[in-house]
């Protein structure tokens, strides 16, 4: 993708980050403070709950009302207000960016996802992820839209392997955003398992093509892979399609599944849509995206 | 085995490389980048993947078109299957013409080549091989192609330039309207009669050779003188030289211009033995050689003591006939000339020619239309400006054949008994003009000369190859013909030599009766004709209707119907298969 592409991607995701977010009020918080009720004590306006004075306690938020009707120094709790924490796990395969309206949904839901937490004043640390190879993308990369570069230089001794996420180092009570088409093979539990570490909530994106669920293959291919640029022959008759359509259904089905029981919100994001109305349309109803 | 009657319907068949190519290109690959390789490898391997030729092979369309293709190049071809039995009947009328010994390898191997087709659909093939000189027996009748092999290997053409069509007629009523007629020559010309065909093998080639000889004497001495000629549009350079049994002379060299006639000469060798002159060789031998023998015409012993008044007519006979001799005994001369006198009526009993001399000279002039009667001692002689007079005549008896008429006056008439013959002249020629006209003087030529043949006698000759020969033998004794090539090899005693013609090779022949030889001659070639190879060319037997051949030695196909429905089948289910995949796709 080029700058202007990028550009075009950053101004689809702030257009949808005004009427979007992500799920950061439905976490409890604890941590730097914010603008996130935490789970704790603090010094924001919500009234929380009273208790008995002990010392220490902040004289500022003693009851005077009601030591005036009790003669006890009773303490008047609020909300703690925190910075919500973020990690974002870019999958930088080939397979997220060999096809141009594949490659920029995934620039606008990374966009998307950073300036949601820019607005929301979240923690927000990035990592890209391509095979085997991670690296910690300086968020100052976002605004000279050089992050996919960087992403793309991954060094990585197999392209076609998995991503692997054991490297990726996660910060506890975070939102682990995983934006990824997870198109590659095996089992999505070591995934969820390592996401979900540390009281981590999961919200997966998972930008994905029409041609890639329903193609329209007959006859003869050339199948490049675009992790290897290998070639494939292959020659697609009906049945072939129909059990490829059926192996497609079962491997998102799988990581569904997976997701569920990790009370993880995956949402399937189509490229051929406008932004918002995808976003709307798949990321709300599966609770990896709220209104704002 | 079948056989095709329309074997361009066999370039159907490139059906096949177009059918492929077409599916080829149908399925060829297209290039697509997926992401989800690892999804498809789920599927079966096997169905999913594979080389390009693999992949065809489950094509249903494909077979079903490469069928159809094959059915349809199967059903244009028209194939046939042979009879059992069937003959076609082939006759080879072989130009004999010298010239063909030249071509004569090339001509075996064409023919050879040619017989496949010839033979056509045909199980077998009856072939009948003859020459184009007529009369002659057939060189081969049978369907054995290894004994029309060696038929021809001995075959041996050495005729002049002989018109083939007796020959053709006879080939065509041998094999009837069914069958072919060949004609293998060197030189084609024009188109042949009797729907006969042609095989030509010649091509054109320089050629120089000697084409006749003459002797004469000068001196004393015998001279002969050749003739060597060019048949050839260019220039060539030869040498020649005279061999004999016990040497030869020094080669020289001939330079001949283009169509250049060039006389050798020499006097001849005496004493000598196989002489022959000889041009160094060239492709065709046959005139390249001139056996030579001193002529020697048979002696003609003539007895002219008669009247005087015809002396002066005896003696100017004597010197114009060639090997004559005078002789005064007329019981051993070969010809008398004798006067007729009514006092003295006896006549010489042997080969006489007979004036009438009258003496009173006084008779008028003859009257009446001269009429010459058809006989081959008168043939093309003009009679009409003679004038006699009125004689005394000689006895006429009836089995006289009269020559010519004046009138009603028999004015020369022949007698013939017991091998002897009297030419009668009934007029006195001194007192006529007979003497100044040609016709007096070449019917007396003619009869010495027919004397002179009848005369059994030694000749030496130099003849042509093939020359009818007459030769006068005692009756009831046979010939004993001897032969022997220009070195002088004599011929195989298996070689057939016929005393009525010269051998058909230059070289010497002899022939003996008893002790006697009656003949001794030289034969050369000298037919410039055959010589002549600037009208040779090459042919191949253009292609004759033969249709009604090819069907009568063959039947059709049972199954054609079937294949045809096959056909039509193969064609409906490619539809529907191709049909379908374009509706999925």
């Amino acid at each position: 993708m080029d700058l202007p592409a990028l550009q075009l991607a950053h101004t689809a995701a702030l257009v949808a980050a005004a009427r979007l977010r992500l799920p950061l009020r439905s976490h409890t918080w604890k941590g730097q403070a914010g603008e996130f009720t935490g789970s704790g004590t603090g010094s924001s306006l919500d009234f929380q709950d009273h208790r008995a004075y002990s010392p220490g306690d902040d004289p500022r938020h003693i009851n005077w009302q009601a030591y005036a009707r009790t003669g006890t120094y009773t303490m008047k709790l609020f909300r703690e207000e925190v910075r919500p924490v973020v990690d974002l796990i870019l999958d930088a395969s080939e397979s997220m960016f060999f096809e141009e309206r594949k490659a920029a949904r995934t620039a606008e839901l990374f966009y998307f996802i950073t300036e949601s937490c820019a607005v929301a004043g979240a923690s927000l640390t990035i990592h890209a992820v391509r095979g085997d190879g991670s690296a910690q993308l300086d968020p100052a990369a976002l605004r000279t839209h050089r992050w996919l570069e960087t992403a793309r230089a991954l060094p990585l001794t197999d392209p076609a392997i998995a991503p692997d996420l054991a490297k990726v180092p996660l910060r506890s009570n975070a939102i682990r955003v995983f934006l990824s088409d997870l198109l590659f093979a095996g089992d999505p539990e070591p995934v969820f398992r390592h996401l979900g570490q540390r009281h981590g909530s999961i919200v997966i994106l998972s930008p994905w093509l029409e041609a890639e669920a329903r193609p329209d293959w007959s006859g003869n291919y050339e199948f490049i892979d675009p992790e290897r640029h290998s070639r494939h022959p292959h020659r697609i008759e009906p049945a072939t399609l129909r059990q490829y359509l059926e192996a497609y259904t079962n491997h998102f089905a799988l990581w569904k599944n997976a997701a569920r029981r990790h009370q993880a919100a995956l949402a399937r994001i189509p490229a051929e849509e406008e932004l918002v109305t995808a976003l709307f349309r798949e990321a709300v109803p599966a609770r990896a995206l709220e209104s704002a | 085995m079948p056989v095709f009657a329309n074997p361009l319907g066999l370039v159907a068949l490139l059906g096949i490389p177009a059918v492929l190519a077409i599916h080829f290109l149908q399925r060829k690959a297209r290039e697509l980048p997926v992401s989800t390789l690892f999804l498809l490898d789920h599927t079966r391997r096997e169905a999913a993947s594979g080389r390009r030729f693999e992949r065809l092979i489950p094509s249903i369309p494909l077979w079903m078109q490469l069928l159809a293709v094959l059915l349809l190049a199967w059903l244009l071809a028209e194939p046939r299957y042979r009879k059992s039995g069937s003959i076609q009947r082939v006759a080879i009328v072989m130009d004999s013409s010298a010239s063909m010994s030249v071509f004569k390898n090339e001509a075996l191997a064409r023919l050879m080549k040619q017989l496949p087709e010839l033979q056509g659909a045909a199980t077998e093939i009856q072939l009948t091989v003859l020459e184009s000189a007529p009369n002659r027996p057939r060189l081969h009748a049978g369907s054995s192609i290894e004994e029309l092999e060696a038929a021809l290997d001995k075959w041996r053409p050495r005729d002049g330039p002989i018109d083939p069509t007796q020959a053709l007629r006879l080939a065509r009523s041998l094999v009837s309207r069914d069958g072919t007629v060949l004609y293998l020559t060197d030189t084609p010309a024009g188109p042949l009669p009797f729907e006969a065909r042609l095989l030509a093998v010649g091509k054109p080639m320089a050629n120089a050779g000697f084409t006749g000889v003459s002797f004469a004497t000068e001196e004393g001495a015998l001279v002969w003188r050749a003739l060597v000629k060019n048949h050839s549009a260019k220039a060539i350079e030869r040498t020649w030289s005279v061999l004999t049994k016990t040497g030869s002379t020094q080669p020289r060299p001939l330079y001949l211009e283009p169509g250049a006639l060039v006389t050798l000469q020499a006097a001849f060798p005496k004493d000598a033995e196989n002489v022959r002159l000889v041009l160094s060789p060239d492709r065709f031998p046959l005139d390249d050689v001139l056996p030579l023998v001193a002529p020697k015409p048979k002696p003609l012993v003539l007895f002219a003591a008669t009247s005087p008044a015809f002396a002066g007519l005896a003696e100017k006979l004597l010197r114009a006939l060639d090997a004559a001799e005078s002789s005064k005994d007329a019981a051993s001369a070969d010809l008398s000339i004798a006067s007729y006198n009514p006092l003295d009526p006896a006549l010489p009993s042997g080969n006489t020619i007979v004036f009438v001399e009258d003496e009173t000279r006084t008779g008028a002039w003859l009257k009446g239309g001269i009429v010459a009667e058809a006989h081959p001692l008168m043939d093309g002689l003009n009679w009409q400006s003679l004038l006699a007079r009125e004689t005394i005549q000689l006895d006429r008896q009836p089995t006289d054949t009269v020559l010519l008429w004046q009138d009603k006056r028999p004015l020369i008439f022949l007698r013939e008994s017991n091998g002897i013959r009297q030419l009668h002249f009934n007029f006195d020629p001194t007192l006529s003009n007979a003497e100044k006209q040609p016709a007096f003087i070449v019917l007396l030529h003619r009869f010495a000369e027919s004397i002179r043949a009848e005369k059994i006698a030694g000749v030496c000759e130099n003849l042509e190859t093939g020359q009818p020969l007459t030769v006068t033998a005692a009756p009831g004794i046979p010939l004993s013909v001897t032969a022997a090539d220009a070195s002088g090899t004599p011929f195989p005693k298996s070689t057939i030599l016929d005393p009525q013609s010269a051998i058909s090779d230059p070289g010497f022949l002899t022939i003996r009766q008893g002790d006697k030889t009656l003949l001794t001659a030289a034969v050369h070639f000298a037919d410039p004709r055959e010589a002549d190879f600037s009208a040779c060319a090459s042919s191949d037997p253009e292609e004759m209707g033969s249709t009604a051949a090819f069907e009568r030695h063959t039947r059709p196909d049972p199954l054609w119907r079937v294949w045809m429905l096959v056909l039509l089948a193969a064609l409906m289910v490619s539809w529907k298969f191709t049909s379908r995949s374009l509706q999925t796709a």
